[in-house]
């Protein structure tokens, strides 16, 4: 269980990346929903360690980041948001090689990652150069390392971000076969959707709602929303040109009729319904 | 220490990249080559010593100059630094990893001179034990300035360039390829703030090119405990 009570983040610019954020990730898959800039990966590398917080204070099963960093890393994965394999070593050797970091022997490594990338079907490109592979299979290889490190607490960052749709359902379906509670960040509602059993939505540095992805969207119930381009259409919500309203069901034949779109609820709607600005 | 990660990392990222990126590999062989070839023809062989010693040095001092731009690519880039932070291993063993895979890459150029300083006939079995040694040292130096500058390299795009010039400064203006008394004293000591000066003092004096200089050695252990403190304090493991 990962707790986070005021956590701060100050860069040196004096900008705020983290105003004072509390959070419990107690669940087994944890999706961090937000925006480009939302937060999402200055809290990532805070909770894996990988950066020190300004203020506030942040335990992993018990241990604080700061003060038992060392203990923390032997039970944590943390794969980085854009994070890329060296071209030129293969599958097999980057497994190797992180799990060597990570203490295990060569031997024991070289089962591992055999077990590791045979459940994710890189078995067949396991000495192939990773320059070679696709994008989603060099996603996978990530993945691959998590899988094999079999940590208790695996953090992900944006690991599906500029793949395309087929190679993401890939990567989903490798991140379901991790073990251990994983936090994972993402601006694709429909990744939390499909993945997480708890989803806590983050901007400007701040969590603007948790819960699950069915009580997130509650208070949608019975409602779609209605998108139109028109410039002279009345909307509750304007995003650049498209104008937003949330309408019951029984008023989507009227709404159709006057040109609008009409679209089921998704968790895009909670970031509308609270005014985040999704257009910068 | 975490010797096992250490001799991973080194097998595949240095010698194994030795067959998979030979152009790398080429490259560092001619840069002092060149230097080989046009100090001969201007002394007409004189000071071809100096350009054989000096090329040993200066392939050492270059790869551990491109192991710190490497890893600022690797932490920049490939995000690389993130993913081995949380795994327990320390700056000290990323650093020591970096720098033995690089020095992998520099064994077929270390192999060319070893052949000519042969056929030369300038190895003594004294003069080369405190020359191997010497190297080491310049390894571990370089490599410890080399994490230091390149731990505030904030962009890709500058690594390259930086990587050029630290070499150029660090490689070809101290007396390298020239015997180090030639310089005035004052530049000479301004030139020993980089570890690599002294070793080519050092090294021309144990191959009898140059007057010993037994004040280089604990100048050179002081800068290479120094730079280290140095390179692992500013590297930038965990950031604030």
């Amino acid at each position: 269980m990962i707790e986070i009570k005021k956590l701060e983040k100050r860069y040196g610019d004096g900008n705020y990346a983290l105003k004072g954020i509390s959070a419990t990730f107690s669940k087994r898959l944890t999706a961090v929903i937000g925006r480009n800039g939302a937060g999402k990966t200055t809290m990532m590398r805070i909770l894996s360690t990988q950066l020190l917080q300004s203020s506030g204070v942040v335990t992993i099963n018990g241990l604080d980041n700061i003060r038992d960093a060392k203990e923390i890393r032997k039970n944590i994965v943390s794969i980085p948001q854009e994070a890329s394999p060296i071209g030129y070593l293969t599958p097999m050797e980057h497994l190797k090689m992180y799990l060597c970091a990570r203490g295990m022997s060569l031997n024991d490594s070289t089962i591992e990652a055999g077990k590791a990338l045979k459940a994710l079907e890189l078995w067949h490109a396991r000495d192939t150069p990773t320059d070679m592979l696709s994008g989603g299979m060099k996603r996978k290889v990530f993945v691959a390392m998590a899988l094999a490190a079999n940590a208790d607490t695996i953090f992900l960052d944006e690991p599906t971000t500029g793949l395309d749709p087929l190679s993401r359902i890939e990567v989903w379906s490798a991140i379901k076969m991790l073990r251990g509670n994983i936090i994972l960040t993402t601006h694709y509602m429909e990744e939390a959707t499909e993945l997480a059993d708890e989803v806590v939505m983050v901007d400007s540095g701040k969590v603007l709602a948790t819960g699950t992805v069915s009580s997130l969207l509650s208070k949608f119930k019975g409602m779609a929303r209605a998108e139109t381009s028109n410039a002279n259409a009345k909307a509750t919500h304007t995003i650049g040109n498209t104008k937003i309203e949330y309408i019951k069901l029984k008023d989507t034949e009227r709404y159709a009729k006057n040109g609008y779109i009409i679209k089921p609820i998704t968790l895009d709607d909670l970031f509308v319904m609270r005014g985040v600005n999704i257009e910068s | 220490m975490n010797l096992r990660f250490i001799g991973t990392f080194t097998w595949y990222y240095g010698i194994r990249s030795i067959k998979r990126g030979p152009s790398y590999i080429i490259s560092s062989i001619l840069y002092p080559l060149v230097f080989l070839f046009l100090i001969t023809i201007f002394s007409a062989g004189r000071y071809i010593d100096y350009a054989v010693v000096g090329g040993f040095i200066s392939i050492i001092a270059m790869n551990a100059i491109y192991s710190g731009s490497d890893m600022a690519f690797q932490r920049l880039q490939l995000k690389t630094q993130d993913l081995f932070v949380a795994t327990g291993i320390g700056p000290a063993d990323y650093m020591l990893a970096m720098g033995l895979s690089y020095l992998a890459s520099s064994l077929p150029g270390l192999a060319v001179y070893a052949a000519i300083g042969l056929y030369l006939g300038i190895f003594g079995v004294a003069s080369t034990l405190m020359f191997v040694v010497l190297l080491l040292a310049v390894l571990l130096g370089t490599m410890a300035i080399s994490f230091t500058i390149f731990g505030f390299v904030k962009h890709v795009r500058n690594i390259w360039g930086i990587a050029g010039i630290v070499s150029i400064l660090l490689t070809v203006l101290p007396p390298t390829f020239y015997p180090y008394n030639i310089l005035p004293k004052a530049l000479l000591y301004v030139f020993m703030i980089s570890p690599i000066t002294e070793v080519a003092m050092l090294s021309q004096g144990a191959f009898g090119l140059a007057p010993k200089a037994y004040y280089a050695i604990p100048v050179l252990v002081l800068e290479i405990i120094i730079y280290s403190a140095i390179g692992v304090k500013l590297m930038r493991w965990r950031e604030k």
